[in-house]
């Protein structure tokens, strides 16, 4: 139910993925009336999608965890009951990530080890990855803690190259530090700590400490930093896609000449622009939780979202959660603070 | 298998053939090319098809056979392998009434080779005449032409909702040529001062097949008497809820679509909630299915469709719409006809041929 652009869009994209795609089932979980009235309004397939309803929600306005306290059927806590009870593989959403999380953490439960959840984004990036060759690199935690220590991060560095293991099929993604400088001094104490445990581990390939602007480059597979740093990182880089879009309708509009030169540029410019386009990479796993969870964008609109169901699809056929748990298990047990 | 005889009908069930009964593609031109040449064991069904009609026709202790009327668009020369399909597929019929196609290219009637209302209309009402009773009536179309519209014209006709003068107004503008208006007209007349018009005992349900997979708010103007469905699993249900089908009928219905259309319990289930949903099966309609199944043991896999569809029927809580389908609403004709016009791209005047 949640998102910016409320139920219109997710049931835009369900109906798209029930003519589009013959292996998903959609679970709509929502006011069924207004659920109902949308779809009336659609072609889609009836045989692929189902509606559980709640006439319960999180808004944005309040604190999530009060909320779901208040509303034992919010429609994030009824779609993540559903995951747990098996009726549904993953769950998606659009809305808050604080309920989200909360949310999973009460439904699903945390994979042992696991002391807080990460948000991870696929950013696109200059270099390729993987036997794929996948255009975009993993970006974790965007958002879901804010503050991590070190022991969060090595947390995060596991359930990420677990993540690019299943899904993307790299057998061994390079993972790294987000920090100031590739020094291991380099950075904050938890980033400084963080760095002498990897070090430590040969349980996955750590490459040390990069810098903001090997991001695009793709320097390394897996990027690691806390959520605060993260969401920062990724919204400016969503920005900046759309910057590239805005600037470039703006000069074919208004300057003749310039718009020619575009023109000449236009499939340079148009690569740049599907390289930004963060609606083309869906949503972002919320790692740590015992079955799959995906956030969308706040402001996805369908296409976005149906995104977020196909990378959902993806992330529970790869058994991606297995492989989370199995990289936690190898983890040395947490060190005594000094 | 035609039959003659008049007996007092318990009901009738009209049906078109193309994209309502047979799955017939004549969008792309090799398809429609190989139509002509194909035999009656070459046609396919839109799925469940076949079975619904047999549960529809088929006897039922103490009660009068039900009558089926089809009405189809394909041309009279094809007659032949139609009903030999129709035999193939178990199916008997008593009033049969293809296009006359070629008469009507014979004579430069090049409208009339498109035109549905023109061509359905009168023939329904003829029918209605020609049978003379006040009988309920089920039909059945689909969203390819404009079946609701002539469907639900001819049932506010025989409800005595329909005067002469918005009869030709619609007609009118529906692009119908002046002889097909006069028909009309005729019929319009004959039946609304015979015994066969009935405000009671006219058409109950109008359903449409979505083989155009057309959003089902497309038909919302129409009211809850026409019901839009997906397949005839869902129309199975209905009819069901509305006394047309006993269980063991949608229990023979379900097991044609899990067997013949292999499609698995689950999406059955879902197409259920989708026409619930939509409010049109009252929620102690799954209760009588349910207590029907439990007594027969050799139904599992239909048993386990009626149990999916009961948890479906859960998952909207206490969110049940339930649109009664005896509650008519006044249809401006003219504003429906203008709308599905727009939509289909079939605008008046487009057409080089809308006028002789």
């Amino acid at each position: 139910m949640g998102g910016d652009h409320g139920p219109e869009e997710v049931v835009k994209a369900a109906a798209r993925l029930s003519l589009d795609r013959d292996d998903l089932r959609t679970i709509l979980v929502g006011p069924a009336d207004g659920l109902t009235g949308l779809l009336a309004d659609l072609p889609y397939d009836p045989a692929a999608l189902s509606v559980v309803h709640t006439d319960q929600w999180v808004r944005p306005d309040t604190p999530s965890r009060e909320q779901l306290v208040e509303q034992p059927d919010a429609s994030i806590l009824l779609a993540t009951r559903l995951v747990a009870e098996g009726r549904a593989d993953a769950a998606v959403t659009a809305g808050s990530t604080g309920a989200a999380i909360l949310a999973s953490a009460e439904q699903l439960g945390r994979v042992p080890g696991v002391r807080r959840a990460c948000l991870a984004a696929v950013i696109p990036t200059e270099r390729r990855h993987g036997p794929r060759g996948d255009p975009f690199a993993l970006l974790l935690d965007v958002g879901a803690t804010l503050d991590a220590t070190a022991r969060d991060l090595v947390t995060f560095a596991a359930m990420g190259s677990a993540y690019a293991a299943a899904v993307s099929g790299n057998p061994n993604p390079r993972v790294a530090l987000l920090s100031n400088g590739a020094e291991p001094h380099k950075g904050p104490p938890a980033v400084v700590e963080a760095h002498r445990i990897l070090s430590g581990l040969d349980i996955l390939e750590f490459a040390g400490n990069v810098e903001g602007l090997d991001i695009p480059k793709g320097t390394v597979d897996v990027v690691v930093t806390s959520g605060f740093l993260g969401n920062v990182v990724l919204k400016m880089l969503e920005g900046l896609g759309e910057v590239v879009a805005d600037l470039t309708a703006d000069v074919r509009a208004r300057k003749y000449l310039q718009g020619l030169g575009l023109l000449l540029l236009s499939s340079g410019v148009e690569r740049v622009r599907k390289l930004l386009d963060w609606e083309s990479y869906g949503g972002a796993p919320i790692l740590g939780f015992t079955r799959p969870v995906i956030k969308a964008h706040g402001r996805s609109r369908d296409r976005a979202i149906a995104n977020a169901c196909k990378v959902a699809a993806k992330a529970a056929r790869s058994d991606m959660v297995r492989t989370v748990e199995r990289a936690m298990a190898c983890l040395p047990a947490e060190e005594p603070s000094p | 298998m035609a039959q003659d005889s008049a007996p007092p009908w318990r009901h009738v069930y009209r049906w078109d053939l193309d994209k309502t009964y047979l799955d017939t593609h004549f969008e792309e031109l090799k398809s429609l090319v190989r139509i002509p040449f194909e035999r009656a064991e070459d046609k396919v069904n839109v799925p469940g098809s076949a079975c619904l009609l047999r549960e529809l026709s088929s006897d039922r202790a103490d009660e009068s056979p039900s009558r089926v009327t089809i009405i189809s668009g394909s041309p009279r020369q094809m007659r032949g392998v139609l009903e030999d399909k129709l035999r193939l597929d178990g199916v008997s019929w008593h009033e049969f009434h293809l296009k006359p196609q070629l008469r009507n290219l014979r004579r430069g009637r090049f409208r009339a080779l498109r035109e549905q209302v023109g061509y359905k209309l009168p023939l329904l009402l003829r029918s209605r005449y020609e049978l003379g009773l006040a009988v309920g009536e089920t039909l059945f179309g689909d969203d390819a032409e404009d079946d609701a519209f002539v469907y639900s014209l001819y049932a506010d006709i025989l409800a005595g909702e329909v005067d002469e003068s918005m009869l030709r107004s619609v007609l009118d503008a529906a692009g119908s040529d002046a002889s097909a208006v006069e028909q009309c007209l005729k019929w319009r007349d004959k039946v609304v001062q015979s015994e066969a018009c009935s405000p009671e005992r006219g058409v109950g349900s109008i359903f449409i097949h979505l083989d155009q997979r057309s959003p089902p708010a497309v038909f919302e103007a129409f009211g809850p008497r026409l019901v839009p469905v997906f397949n005839y699993f869902q129309a199975a249900l209905v009819l069901f809820a509305r006394g047309h089908l006993d269980a063991t009928s949608v229990m023979n219905v379900t097991r044609a679509f899990l067997e013949a259309d292999r499609k698995p319990a689950d999406q059955l289930a879902n197409l259920f909630q989708d026409v619930m949903r939509r409010g049109y099966l009252p929620a102690s309609a799954m209760q009588e299915l349910g207590m029907a199944v439990q007594e027969r043991a050799d139904r599992a896999s239909e048993a386990e469709v009626v149990w999916k569809c009961v948890e479906r029927a859960g998952d909207l809580g206490a969110s049940r719409l339930f649109r009664d389908p005896t509650e008519l609403q006044d249809l401006d004709y003219l504003a429906v006809l203008d709308r599905l016009r727009t939509r289909s791209g079939r605008v008046q005047g487009d057409d080089p041929n809308s006028r002789q």
